[in-house]
């Protein structure tokens, strides 16, 4: 227990240097901030000005895709920030540099480190952009009232956030093998998140189906999204596997982190 | 403090595309056995590529050999890697452990948190490096802003503020000039003398070695060709002197009985000898006449490149 309140303090003050150096390189860090916050805002605009026109998506309104993709983009901006450290070209950057070693030589824990070796505050606008696109859907879909929604749409959003941050750490981990494999992972963790930002229905089955049983994206917030809006789940699913489909996302990074060891001893036993 | 029992460790490189992919091993490491007791200065000395920094990286932890066994204080490095990481210093001349973009004092800080330092240990600490390093200046300074020098004396306080028992410097004076190499050296002899810090040397720089180790480890081609006193080094392999002799013009013939001709040109040789200088003075001055003569000493320097191209161990004096 004291091991673990330590742990957290250092969690907090190496991300607390990882700010302050930020804030050495300002007109960088703005710039950044308007970038990203830009992407998002005009990826959004563009669906938002054109669905109208069609009258919805596949028999979705704008209000309920607004839910689908703030949940995605929310969680999404989350873990990049969380998980910054593993992302793939971070990691390989770390790990060309040396600082990957002087983790290695410091008696803290090595995943603690790189969790607190990237925090990618600039990031912060988007948070905002995401919750608002996240509440305007919630406040104007038609949301069956059951009293679970506000535990399934949390569950969801944590089950992303660990389901992408699994893939940023199998990315990261990659990279002690070569760092070539990260274009294909790129398709996974970019790729996954655009296609869960839309009802996966729109999709051919062997896509949905992909992502669904193969790589369990689907489980994350489409199946809880469906089951809040009193739809039916595909595939003649049963209801309670929309309630525990967010799980999907914390079994992705046990995963992800048992890789990540194997990632680690491979580092250990070639000294790149 | 480090013990070491045949310590292999084997690379394996693949060439080519992955489908033609071929495999070649290079044997970094080769047999490598030794011990360094508490307390002691070990200066680590070999060509580029010769094992050192492959030994260096398996005793901090960093990497697992192939077999051999490892244990420094007790603990087998990879297998107990906090407790071991803990107990040790490490200062590599070519990165820094330094956060980039903050002052100095904030990484220092910064460390007594990852290392646990209690705050009277850690602030007394500070005080003496600040004193000894002359730290004061760029306290407060960025590391990014600081000069070579100054980035390697923080980077030496960073490393000893949690009183390792055990330092691993890596050319630690490299590219510093005169009197900011002899303030390190300085440095690490008080740590040394004063806090018996065993410390571990690798470096290029033989007047780092000259100054601070007793004992040298020679290692090339991931064999160790010496292990022993710097004075022992010098009487067996560079025991050599050289007589540079300027003749009073042209000499039909250098050769002079009883001495090795190294280098000769119109009214010029080198000869090589052992011992004492007057026989072989009387002998080049019986020879031809002479205009002048100096006796240059082997030079640690010249004595190990003598030992890395010259095959004069492969078999080793243990």
């Amino acid at each position: 227990m004291a091991d673990f309140r330590h742990h957290l303090t250092l969690y907090l003050r190496l991300l607390g240097a990882q700010i302050r150096s930020q804030g050495a390189h300002r007109t960088s860090f703005i710039l950044d901030a308007l970038g990203s916050l830009l992407i998002t805002a005009a990826e959004f605009a563009a669906l938002a000005l054109v669905l109208p026109r069609f009258g919805g998506l596949g028999g979705w309104t704008l209000s309920e895709i607004c839910l689908l993709y703030g949940l995605a983009e929310l969680a999404f901006v989350l873990m990049d920030i969380l998980f910054g450290g593993f992302d793939a070209p971070n990691l390989s950057a770390h790990v060309r540099t040396g600082s990957f070693s002087t983790f290695l030589l410091r008696p803290a824990p090595l995943t603690l480190q790189v969790f607190a070796s990237d925090f990618a505050l600039r990031r912060l606008p988007r948070v905002l952009l995401a919750a608002a696109i996240a509440g305007y859907g919630l406040t104007h879909a038609p949301l069956a009232a059951v009293p679970e929604t506000a535990a399934l749409l949390t569950a969801a959003v944590l089950g992303m956030i660990c389901f992408f941050g699994g893939l940023f750490v199998i990315g990261g981990t990659l990279t002690f093998w070569t760092v070539d494999s990260v274009e294909a992972m790129n398709v996974l963790t970019y790729g996954g998140r655009t296609l869960i930002s839309y009802p996966m229905d729109i999709y051919s089955a062997w896509l949905r189906r992909t992502f669904t049983y193969l790589i369990p994206a689907a489980f994350l917030s489409y199946l809880p999204a469906l089951h809040l809006l009193g739809r039916p789940l595909p595939d003649g699913l049963p209801s309670w596997a929309a309630l525990i489909g967010p799980l999907a996302g914390p079994l992705v990074l046990a995963g992800a982190f048992a890789f990540w060891r194997v990632g680690v001893r491979h580092y250990q036993g070639t000294g790149t | 403090m480090i013990h070491v029992e045949h310590l292999r460790k084997t690379f394996t490189t693949r060439t080519g595309r992955f489908l033609s992919a071929g495999r070649r091993t290079h044997e970094a490491v080769r047999d490598v056995s030794f011990h360094i007791p508490r307390g002691e200065i070990v200066g680590y000395l070999g060509p580029n590529g010769a094992g050192k920094s492959t030994t260096v990286k398996i005793l901090t932890g960093l990497l697992v050999p192939d077999s051999g066994a490892v244990t420094v204080g007790g603990l087998t490095p990879w297998q107990d890697r906090r407790r071991h990481v803990a107990r040790l210093g490490a200062v590599f001349g070519q990165r820094t452990t330094l956060w980039w973009d903050l002052p100095v004092i904030e990484s220092l800080r910064l460390l007594r948190h990852v290392y646990r330092i209690p705050h009277a240990t850690w602030q007394a600490n500070l005080t003496t490096f600040t004193d000894l390093l002359d730290l004061g200046p760029f306290l407060h300074t960025p590391a990014r802003a600081l000069s070579l020098g100054q980035r390697m004396r923080a980077d030496l306080a960073a490393a000893l503020l949690h009183d390792p028992e055990l330092l691993f410097l890596d050319e630690p004076t490299v590219g510093l000039d005169v009197v900011a190499k002899e303030r390190i050296r300085d440095f690490i002899a008080h740590i040394n003398r004063e806090r018996e810090v065993t410390v571990l040397l690798t470096t290029h720089d033989l007047g780092d070695v000259e100054r601070l180790a007793r004992r040298v480890l020679i290692i090339d081609h991931g064999q160790l060709l010496f292990d022993g006193d710097l004075a022992r080094l010098q009487a067996a392999y560079g025991s050599q002197r050289e007589l540079h002799v300027d003749f009073d013009g042209p000499v039909a013939q250098p050769e002079v009985p009883g001495l090795t001709l190294l280098s000769h040109e119109p009214g010029r040789a080198t000869y090589a000898f052992t011992g004492a200088a007057a026989d072989p003075i009387a002998r080049v001055t019986a020879h031809a006449p002479v205009r002048d003569l100096t006796v240059r000493e082997p030079d640690i320097e010249a004595t190990i490149r003598r030992i890395y191209e010259g095959d004069l161990l492969r078999a080793g004096i243990r």
